[in-house]
């Protein structure tokens, strides 16, 4: 009796082995797949699962907040819905997943999310080693520091053995250190886990100064319990923070196409584009315009044709992105405008700005 | 006719392999071993591709590359490596989590015995007191600690409360008087001679009163060389004491406690020794009735009974658990990451918002915490083993 169980315990186990080495096979691939590998751009498996898979953040003003209704409503929301916008057509189609700042890079690598739209500054050593590539700039950003507008402090010079207080994770926390080294000042900086536990220091007096990108002061400031002019935001910007999004190493035709969708919010403002006129440029006189709206063109053999650059997305992506959520002006306008937030070096190029996409040909 | 029933040799049957009890479970077990082998060798495999893949390093590297980031309370600056931060993290988790242990078996011993307290107040309120606190999650007694008593009941820096010019509380730390101009291991030193006389005193005294039966009074006379051999220490090393005092924005002078430490060490000590006052209640409830009965007939005081009799039969069985608890708190101070104060869990991930590759910085914290795990439980195990049972 005793071997019997043994003897079909064994068979059992033989069995279940079998199935993981065939399980090892298919899940190999499925990851190689997510890694960008040969056998597959992470593109045709957003396609296939019909939802982009954005990480965002969830209480961030004007950038990313998650609304009492449940919907994610902000600048960097809204490059999540382009990019689902251009890939499939339907700017509604994202899945915004909410991450915690330190763990950003390891969703990206993992595979948890498709792209980061998460206000997340370039620099050389988190292309490098955290196997990401960033695309097109989306907001050129700086750090500045925000202090109690009682404190007197008029500029960070001023502000000798003061207590600074940043969110952990981010190159914020270098930037004050560095900063304070370079000015010759002495800045205790503490790093938190995330804004709520910063605006209960901040307000209880145990940190002089908050310092985070602008953009993000001038959101902070708007939602200050004691109304925005408690609060001061110093004018120096003490750092160079090109904020962009970003998808894992070595998957070019992923990377591509969300670019692209992006650069096309840039290209349509120049071009004077915006979701409530886009219909009335489908039959533009401008070849490069219907071009670039997916429309049909005649060609130099007299055929009616479409631009196809073999982007691997739809050819008329840029026509959905605009149409379903503007041109870059108008998310501008939609979420950073009302903070009170300039275009400055973020206005177009033709307006001495610093924004230019390549053309679209 | 009748058939030789009996010369039939009853046939040797050999047991097949394949029914061998023997061979099955050896079987068994070399087959379990493979798939462990192979599910494991599987996720080292995806682990180095995918690495590969997106050209993520893994290995150490990164330790010699710039922190670039600075740590409040020590004197570290950004351009320092990276091997130097961890170093930093780890004395902070060493540093919260041995004076936690020692505020915590305190707290937890007396707490236990208040609830066997013949005191009705004293009683009910290490039950209320126990019941509360182990029943809460830490992190909510730590945001708690740090939100609520850091944050809210000690003063602005302004306004910071002076205790006679000897101890400052503000929310951005205590000030407590400290001693200054003398390195921390000339001190160690005299502590360690110090102790080390008291313990060598007392032996001896215990050895003489176990032959004579004269008082031993090994207190008395290793306590008075320990505090003889401070005096003269500090008369040869002559440090300062500076008083804390608040400049500026800042507590200037002193020891300045770190706000966050503080938070951290106060929820770790009130979460860890509601559980200790249960294992120190269980141990003591353990001691047969008779041993504390015996102590009254000796007419001894209600402290000697405890004292002398029950508490070191008591800590024979509580010691076990009470390595437990000492574990689990090692573990949860990582919580203070949350909190702003540098442990070993907040420089990983700090390092790691900062470039540093994720899989081998978090497996050089996860080293670091098993290491610190096992130390604590080798200790707990040579304690254990000389209070244990001499079983004749």
């Amino acid at each position: 009796m005793k071997i019997t169980k043994l003897l079909a315990a064994f068979v059992a186990l033989m069995l279940i082995l079998a199935a993981c080495s065939s399980d090892d096979d298919a899940a190999a691939t499925t990851e190689a797949d997510a890694g960008g590998g040969d056998s597959g751009s992470l593109l045709d498996e957003v396609i296939a699962r019909g939802e982009l898979k954005c990480g965002t953040r969830d209480a961030l003003t004007g950038f990313a907040v998650l609304t009492a209704e449940g919907e994610h409503v902000g600048f960097d929301s809204d490059f999540c819905r382009v990019i689902a916008a251009a890939v499939l057509g339907d700017a509604e189609a994202v899945d915004h997943v909410d991450l915690e700042t330190a763990d950003r890079f390891t969703a990206l690598q993992s595979g948890k999310v498709d792209v980061l739209s998460r206000n997340t500054t370039w620099t050389a050593s988190r292309d490098g080693a955290e196997g990401a590539t960033f695309l097109q700039v989306t907001y050129y950003d700086g750090q500045g520091m925000m202090v109690s507008a009682d404190s007197g402090y008029a500029s960070i010079e001023d502000m000798d053995g003061v207590i600074v207080c940043v969110a952990k994770g981010t190159t914020t926390e270098g930037n004050a250190a560095t900063t304070a080294d370079r000015l010759g000042l002495d800045w205790e900086v503490r790093p938190f886990d995330d804004n709520d536990l910063i605006q209960a220091a901040f307000g209880a007096g145990q940190c002089d100064g908050w310092s985070a990108d602008s953009s993000a002061l001038t959101g902070i400031r708007a939602d200050q319990p004691d109304g925005p002019d408690s609060v001061v935001i110093l004018p120096e910007v003490f750092s160079k923070e090109p904020l962009a999004p970003l998808v894992l190493d070595g998957d070019t035709a992923w990377a591509q196409a969300v670019n692209w969708a992006i650069l096309a919010t840039i290209t349509a403002e120049e071009w004077g584009i915006t979701s409530a006129n886009v219909d009335t440029f489908l039959d533009s006189e401008d070849v490069n315009i219907r071009k670039f709206l997916g429309a049909t063109f005649t060609d130099s053999d007299g055929n009616e044709t479409t631009l196809d650059p073999k982007l691997g997305i739809p050819v008329d992506f840029a026509y959905q992105v605009i149409k379903q959520v503007g041109n870059y002006g108008e998310i501008f306008d939609r979420h950073l405008t009302p903070l009170g937030l300039k275009r400055g070096v973020n206005a177009l190029w033709t307006d001495g700005g610093l924004m230019y996409s390549p053309p679209y040909r | 006719m009748t058939a030789p029933v009996a010369e039939a040799p009853v046939p040797e049957t050999k047991t097949p392999f394949y029914r061998n009890v023997k061979v099955l479970s050896w079987a068994f077990q070399v087959v379990v071993f493979f798939i462990v082998l192979t599910v494991l060798l599987w996720l080292w495999g995806n682990y180095l591709t995918n690495t590969r893949e997106s050209g993520i390093p893994t290995n150490f590297d990164f330790l010699n590359n710039p922190a670039s980031f600075a740590i409040p309370g020590a004197d570290f600056e950004t351009t320092e490596s990276v091997r130097n931060a961890y170093v930093i993290g780890l004395l902070n988790t060493i540093r919260v989590s041995a004076v936690g242990i020692i505020l915590t078996t305190i707290l937890g011993i007396l707490i236990g015995i208040g609830r066997l307290s013949k005191n009705w107040i004293v009683s009910k309120l290490s039950t209320v007191y126990v019941e509360v606190i182990r029943n809460l999650p830490l992190l909510v007694i730590m945001t708690f600690t740090f939100l609520g008593v850091v944050l809210q009941v000690l003063p602005r820096i302004e306004n910071a409360w002076d205790i006679g010019g000897l101890a400052i509380f503000s929310n951005r730390g205590i000030g407590v008087p400290w001693y200054a101009d003398v390195s921390g291991l000339s001190l160690m030193a005299v502590l360690g001679i110090g102790l080390a006389g008291w313990w060598l005193l007392a032996r001896w005294r215990h050895s003489v009163s176990d032959e004579t039966g004269e008082p031993s009074h090994a207190g008395l006379i290793g306590g008075g060389f320990f505090l003889l051999v401070l005096v003269i220490g500090w008369t040869l090393l002559g440090p300062t004491i500076t008083l804390p005092e608040v400049d500026g924005k800042q507590i200037a002078g002193g020891l300045r406690v770190d706000p966050s430490y503080f938070a951290v060490l106060v929820a770790l000590v009130i979460y860890t020794a509601s559980h200790i006052a249960e294992i120190v209640r269980g141990s003591i409830q353990a001691v047969p009735k008779g041993q504390g009965e015996a102590g009254t007939a000796l007419a001894l005081s209600g402290f000697q009974r405890m004292s002398l009799i029950i508490l070191p039969q008591a800590m024979r069985i509580a010691i076990p658990p009470l390595g437990n608890q000492y574990l689990s708190l090692i573990k949860n101070s990582s919580l203070g990451a949350a909190f702003a104060y540098f442990e070993l869990t907040n420089v990983t991930q700090i390092t790691v918002g900062n470039g540093s590759p994720a899989v081998p910085a978090f497996a050089l914290a996860l080293v670091f915490y098993v290491a610190l795990s096992l130390i604590t439980s080798f200790f707990v195990n040579v304690a254990n083993r000389r209070f244990k049972l001499v079983e004749r």
